[in-house]
């Protein structure tokens, strides 16, 4: 009896013993993997910011308008925050392929399945920037206009312009990296609707006169503005 | 010397009837668009100078035309069958008058048409040249002398006009154009978006071989870039006085006649940094025939008018103008603003850094282009409300002497300007 519980022990040992000679160098190789992966990553952030500094990408950021709107998010600069990315998506890529060598077999499949996101979010994320500059771009030339054609309230129909189409843009990005995509679809379609509604609403009762100097303005030889009235050259 | 770019330029058309022409020693080019209202006048003062100024020398007209769907080119070369009875009224010309109305090709444009005109110019070796507005009916074969007679006789290589007119009129000249491009050249040019100019041949030849023509400038700028040209690139240049025009009907809108001309004017420094970045003050042009005494009537709108949306205006773009303005200068204009309402009072000052702002962020591309053009345009407004609410009603001398003031005020401020844009090279 004593015999079996000695060899029960002593096999347990030997397999304790067999199994950490698996698990420790896989372990290590984890470890080295992270490691290596953070350095790696990290110094693709440093070439991507130094890059996206030379082609100053900040200066375009602020040109396009998508600097003020990453202020507003409390977000870093343009280059930083590219630079951030990189780095979080390398690394994370190491660290499931670290973890992916310990032969967990609840994790297998991870790493695959994170290299497949990947293309989608990186979709999603240019779809996100694409839809802040034309948003901004549609802003400043919606607010311009409007003030030069002294047409009334120019913030507010800028402003309109603008987080439509930023919704717009936010509801494709969700749609491609497939979050909640019948709830995504579902919000917007409701809220690009009534938001489509309200303003049809609201122009109608409210926005006869907007509409009389729009129309004023289109066909200037019946109603000249102010600055039509002298000959500026 | 014949430009190589003669060959695309002129239909073989016009290279046979300027080969029928032969050299020339007065040719006057006159671009038009839809000008059926006007061309008539604007080819009988042609006529009556070619009769009364230029008898002796071999002279022709030549008229580039856009594409007129009214007739334009038609009148331009029947002109003489009808009208030459009423057009030679003091003496004949001794020589065949020669008359040419062509189509130019390529993209609509003055440019265009002022570059068909310039290669004609060139190949029939036109010893002086005058370009003429199709849009006024006031030109007179006075003024058409005056232009080409400082380039014939006196070896001028380009002719400005200086017209009569009230000080208070045509503002965005006088607030904007006139006092940067004077501050920036160092020379008082008092027209320098005048559609009229005279030029020689030497002249002619430099402006074809420059890259201008084929870009925006050279399309909707091409006034202002030849007098920019003349002045950096040191061409013995003067000035001559011109009857008053009576403006046509206004072609564009306040928006697109401000985007253009200010582009226009912003460009040309642009292109010409090299040379005004190393001048300082100004030198006054030379006058060499005064404009004929004729009393002119001040502009009748009210400044008020102008000025009312200005606080307005500045709220709604303070988002914009952020960008491009500093904060002194940002903070400045909404005290004057919020302090001054109705009764504004835009000073010189901020005027000045406004503008020379707006060039710079212009240059260094915060934003799109014409967004930093249009939301100058409302500040041009109060300023000019407010300069003619301050000033109408005032003698000519008085408002004479506020615009050269304001003149001065810009040169004083160039060294910032140059300082500023320097290290935004950097």
């Amino acid at each position: 009896m004593a015999q079996m519980i000695a060899n029960a022990i002593r096999q347990a040992g030997t397999n304790f013993v067999d199994s950490l000679a698996v698990f420790l160098p896989r372990m290590v190789t984890t470890l080295a993997i992270i490691i290596v992966g953070w350095l790696i990553a990290m110094l693709l952030r440093t070439l991507v910011r130094g890059l996206l500094g030379w082609l100053r990408i900040n200066v375009a950021a602020e040109r396009f308008g998508v600097a003020a709107l990453l202020r507003t998010a409390d977000l870093p600069p343009a280059d930083a925050l590219i630079g951030a990315t990189v780095f979080w998506l390398v690394w994370i890529g190491f660290l499931i392929s670290g973890i992916d060598v310990l032969g967990f077999e609840s994790l297998q499949g991870l790493l695959e399945s994170f290299w497949a996101f990947v293309p989608r979010l990186l979709l999603a994320v240019i779809i996100l920037i694409i839809g802040l500059v034309v948003a901004n771009f549609a802003w400043r030339a919606t607010l311009l206009a409007a003030v030069n054609a002294r047409v009334p309230s120019p913030r507010l129909l800028s402003g309109a312009v603008r987080w439509l189409i930023l919704i717009l843009a936010g509801a494709m990005a969700l749609e491609q990296i497939a979050v909640a995509r019948s709830v995504v679809l579902t919000a917007f379609a409701i809220a690009f609707g009534a938001l489509s509604l309200a303003v049809a609403i609201a122009f109608g009762i409210g926005g006869g006169g907007i509409a009389k100097r729009i129309l004023e303005h289109q066909f200037p030889e019946q109603q000249r503005s102010s600055a039509d009235e002298i000959s500026h050259l | 010397m014949v430009s190589v770019a003669s060959d695309s330029l002129l239909s073989d058309e016009l290279l046979h009837h300027l080969m029928a022409v032969g050299h020339v020693d007065v040719l006057v080019g006159v671009p038009t668009l839809n000008n059926a209202s006007t061309i008539r006048s604007v080819v009988k003062a042609v006529h009556q100078s070619f009769a009364r100024y230029f008898p002796r020398d071999r002279t022709v007209l030549i008229n580039s035309d856009g594409g007129s769907d009214d007739g334009t080119p038609n009148m331009v070369r029947q002109h003489g069958s009808t009208d030459d009875t009423d057009t030679v009224t003091v003496s004949h010309s001794l020589r065949t008058v020669h008359r040419i109305s062509t189509p130019y090709h390529g993209v609509p444009g003055k440019g265009n048409a002022l570059r068909q005109i310039m290669t004609a110019a060139e190949l029939t070796q036109a010893r002086a040249v005058a370009i003429l507005n199709a849009d006024v009916t006031g030109i007179t074969a006075e003024g058409i002398a005056a232009l080409v007679r400082p380039v014939r006789d006196q070896q001028y290589d380009y002719v400005a006009p200086v017209y009569q007119r009230h000080p208070l009129d045509g503002p965005l000249v006088t607030q904007l154009i006139r006092p940067l491009m004077r501050a920036a050249y160092g020379w008082q040019v008092r027209e320098p978006v005048a559609p009229e100019f005279g030029c020689s041949s030497r002249f002619i030849t430099h402006c074809l071989e420059q890259d201008v023509w084929d870009t925006e400038l050279g399309r909707v700028g091409i006034d202002l870039w030849v007098t920019g040209e003349a002045l950096a690139r040191g061409f013995r240049s003067c000035q001559a006085g011109l009857t008053p025009h009576p403006p046509g009907p206004p072609r564009a809108s306040f928006g697109e006649l401000f985007e253009q001309v200010v582009r226009s004017s912003f460009d040309c420094l642009e292109r010409h940094a090299p040379y005004w970045l190393e001048r300082n003050g100004s030198e006054p042009m030379a006058v060499v025939s005064p404009p004929p005494p004729t009393p002119v009537e001040p502009p009748t709108v009210a400044g008020s008018r102008l000025t009312e949306a200005f606080a307005r205006d500045i709220e709604n773009l303070r988002s914009v103008l952020e960008y491009i303005l500093s904060a002194e200068t940002l903070s400045t204009l909404e005290r004057v603003a919020s302090r001054q309402g109705a009764h504004l009072r835009f000073p010189d000052e901020l005027w000045v850094s406004t503008v020379y702002e707006f060039l710079l962020a212009y240059r260094s591309g915060v934003m799109r282009r014409d967004h930093v053009v249009q939301a100058l345009a409302p500040l041009y407004l109060g300023r000019t409300g407010s300069f003619l609410r301050q000033y109408s009603g005032a003698p000519e001398e008085v408002v004479e002497e506020a615009l050269e003031s304001l003149c001065r005020d810009f040169e004083r401020s160039k060294p910032d300007l140059i300082e500023r844009w320097n290290k935004s090279l950097r």
